[in-house]
């Protein structure tokens, strides 16, 4: 299992970008190289020609952990200094209002061009229950919501058609609202109309991911059966061994290849890089050493989304006929 | 700041107008308490849905690609605007019941956008409207401390107090806030946001709910956001001269806008505040051309391309509550009583829950007396929400030094009727006039949003 050497080069044919990762063909494709940045105030030091260096040294993502300053702004603000990178802000699904949640990361996705995506967490922390004024819940209840404040999230993305903004001067007709779905989504603790107020974006369904760590708060639900795929993470805080890390990931590669589609690993995370000791250079050197090995993906390339990168398929659209926004009027017609 | 570089107001040749609104000396034109800075600033309002936006013309931009914004706000910052600012609504606007077709609807979400904008621009202020009633004080305050800091100095809040179950529909809370309390409501939320941004223990125990958290963030560059609010109604006005740093809404002639400068003067003072720490930049349209003659035929275009013969029945059915479309919108208004008590259909809009009887009947007066069709009814009602500024480059010019001299405004918060090349004229051609003129800034005065607007540190 813990070989450094390539384990999965048969496999890899026919697995290109935009496949279907269903059963174990997503398994073929190689995950993305992802550096953590924690969002602790001094990262707005430098943090420009941190985020372009990284890129430049074969770095595929960026996932931005809430150190103080919230983690989707700094994920938008590098969209524009940025050309090819994934932007996973790693956030909490719990003690958030649903919809500004996920309207504020479709937004990422049209700012970034389709290079969104989103690190799923679930708060355990009293103050964020406190924060919103709200009592901590419990284990289960904690992973009830966040699996529903996810399916509510892909209820509002996928709340226009990619045509739903028509433009049809003959008629007058900006938005067809046939077009369009309400979310309807009636959870547990709280429910979510719709449809978005800001319409499809580039990717549609932006990939979702859970961290390792959270997996546990998380619950089995959200972070296996609803998830795009495993997230591995690798601390290199106490420095980083090219060796060890390649023969972790092809032995989570080993894993992923047999199971379910969320158990293949489409990121690999590296977590607790040094900033003050010579960041760019451990990513150069250990992106390079990886995808000699053939365990990462290559550079990230301008004009692919985050869903190709990590090998998703282009998220289809289907309207729900008992969801369209227009069945007010449907029902004025046939009355009529 | 005086007005010492500029010839008095006698000198300066004033119109009969604005002559007939002063009531005391150059210092004090218009109110004893209120000293003209006889400077002016703008912002470009981005309202992003709503008829203002003409999407019909070839020129007509993607209303959500980033190209858009960024061109906007690229020419914004060459005409050393000293702010951009985003509207906001938290459900898509509905016409009886079915998502509204005519106009332009879906935007980003207004911060994340921002975040993003202040990473390509230097000077802009960034302003995000945002809602008191469906956010969460202590995430919003920390969402706007992070652009703040982000922006190093630049971020702006307007605050909104929408608070119809409707938009509730989309959130946890749902319609739990009383129209009567939304002012109260919105005001023990900016204490909320305050503290956090000052670095304290929050504890507030409200009659919604409690929140207890620590602000852990630095402060930025101006301190807090500046914080914007639209303050129209006399409660507006009063929660606007407690609370905010500028005031946004829209009067369109001098005499109006003298009238509310007096107004708030009166009620900043009151609350304990100098006068000069309330900015007031009235909403405003800006239509131009070389000539008066060809203004006066652009406005009758942008109106006739923002309100089709679509856009004035649904603009009735929405207080009439019922299906016009067999009316002509060449004819006169429907003669026909509404079928609804209170108006509001598509919601997001002005005028929401009039009485529909009454109005409907006020405005088949209106329009019987001024001879207006349908078409010309909803074209005139539309524009005089807006408060359109009209003309040739040098009379438009002349105008807002008149307004500038006098102290009635601050500046506008121009709302661009095309995107994105909406502001090239006024860059182009107006903003030069009014810097030969002495009342706009050639550079900006310095690196956050709070000096670019004149006002006093916190």
């Amino acid at each position: 299992m813990s070989t450094t050497a390539p384990t999965f080069e048969s496999t890899r044919a026919g697995a290109a970008p935009g496949t279907s990762p269903t059963g174990d063909a997503g398994a073929g494709v190689l995950p993305v190289l992802a550096v953590d940045l924690v969002t602790a105030p001094p990262l707005l030091d430098g943090l420009a020609p941190l985020a372009r260096g990284l890129e430049e040294a074969g770095i595929g993502a960026l996932t931005l952990s809430d150190g103080g300053l919230h983690p989707i702004h700094v994920a938008a603000h590098l969209a524009p200094l940025t050309r090819g990178l994934g932007l996973l802000p790693r956030t909490d699904a719990v003690y958030v209002e649903p919809f500004h949640l996920a309207t504020q990361l479709m937004s990422l996705d049209h700012i970034s061009h389709g290079r969104a995506g989103w690190l799923l967490q679930a708060e355990t922390d009293p103050s964020a229950a406190a924060a919103v004024g709200r009592d901590l819940l419990g284990l289960e209840a904690t992973a009830r919501e966040a699996a529903d404040v996810l399916v509510a999230a892909r209820r509002v993305w996928d709340s226009w058609a990619p045509d739903a903004v028509v433009r049809d001067t003959e008629r007058g007709v900006y938005v067809d609202a046939s077009r369009l779905q309400y979310a309807d989504v009636e959870a547990e603790t709280f429910s979510v109309r719709g449809p978005a107020i800001t319409p499809r974006s580039p990717q549609g369904l932006l990939p979702v991911l859970v961290a390792d760590t959270d997996r546990g708060a998380v619950g089995e639900r959200a972070s296996t059966e609803l998830v795009d795929g495993r997230v591995l993470d690798l601390d290199v805080s106490g420095g980083a061994r090219a060796e060890q890390l390649a023969a972790r990931i092809a032995s989570a590669r080993d894993e992923g290849a047999t199971g379910s589609a969320s158990t293949v690993v489409r990121l690999v995370r590296l977590v607790g890089l040094d900033l003050e000791a010579d960041p760019l250079g451990t990513a150069r050197e250990l992106a390079a050493e990886l995808r000699a090995r053939d365990l990462v993906s290559g550079t990230s390339a301008p004009g692919r989304t985050l869903r190709e990168l990590l090998g998703l398929p282009e998220a289809p659209f289907d309207l729900d006929p008992a969801r369209r926004a227009d069945r007010a009027r449907l029902t004025r017609e046939e009355s009529a | 700041m005086t007005t010492a570089q500029f010839p008095t107001l006698a000198e300066s040749g004033l119109s009969p107008e604005a002559a007939e609104l002063v009531t005391g000396p150059d210092e004090h034109p218009i109110h004893p308490e209120h000293t003209p800075t006889g400077q002016l600033a703008f912002g470009v309002f981005f309202q992003g849905v709503n008829s203002s936006t003409i999407w019909r013309l070839p020129s007509s931009g993607d209303q959500v690609a980033w190209e858009s914004f960024e061109t906007l706000i690229r020419t914004a910052e060459r005409g050393k605007f000293a702010a951009f600012f985003l509207g906001e609504g938290l459900r898509l606007r509905e016409h009886r019941g079915v998502p509204f077709e005519l106009d332009v609807a879906g935007r980003p979400d207004a911060q994340t956008l921002l975040a993003a904008l202040a990473a390509v621009t230097k000077d802009i202020g960034l302003v995000a409207t945002q809602n008191t009633t469906y956010n969460d004080p202590v995430d919003l305050a920390r969402r706007l401390q992070t652009l703040d800091l982000l922006s190093a100095g630049r971020a702006g809040w307007n605050i909104v107090t929408t608070d119809n179950a409707w938009t509730g529909e989309n959130f946890r809370r749902g319609g739990y806030l009383d129209h009567a309390d939304r002012y109260t409501h919105a005001e023990a939320f900016v204490q909320v946001a305050e503290q956090y941004w000052r670095g304290e223990q929050v504890a507030h125990d409200g009659a919604h709910y409690s929140v207890r958290a620590q602000g852990d963030l630095p402060r930025s560059a101006q301190g807090r956001p500046v914080l914007f609010q639209a303050g129209a109604s006399p409660a507006g006005q009063d929660f606007a001269a407690r609370t905010a740093d500028v005031i946004f809404s829209p009067h369109g002639s001098l005499a109006a806008a003298v009238e509310f400068r007096r107004s708030i003067v009166e009620r900043t003072v009151a609350a304990g505040r100098d006068p000069g720490s309330v900015k007031i930049l009235p909403g405003a349209e800006i239509v131009l051309a070389p000539t008066e003659a060809e203004a006066e035929e652009k406005i009758r275009w942008v109106r006739d391309l923002q309100i089709g013969p679509e856009q004035a029945i649904a603009l009735l059915e929405q207080y009439w509550g019922r299906d016009l479309s067999e009316f002509d919108p060449e004819g006169p208004l429907p003669d026909v009583p509404p079928e609804v008590v209170e108006s509001g259909v598509t919601r997001g809009s002005g005028f929401q829950f009039a009485k529909a009887e009454e109005l409907t009947r006020q405005w088949r007066e209106e329009a019987a007396q001024k001879g207006q069709s349908i078409l010309e009814f909803a074209r005139a009602k539309s524009g005089s929400r807006r408060g359109a500024f009209t003309g040739s480059y040098d009379a438009v010019a002349d105008r807002l030094v008149e307004f500038a001299r006098l102290g009635a405004i601050d500046g506008l918060n121009i709302t661009p009727w095309l995107i994105p090349s909406g502001l090239d004229d006024i860059v182009d051609h107006l903003i030069p006039r009014l810097q030969e003129r002495g009342v706009y800034p050639t550079e900006y005065a310095g690196s956050t949003l709070r000096e670019n607007l004149g006002l006093p540190p916190v």
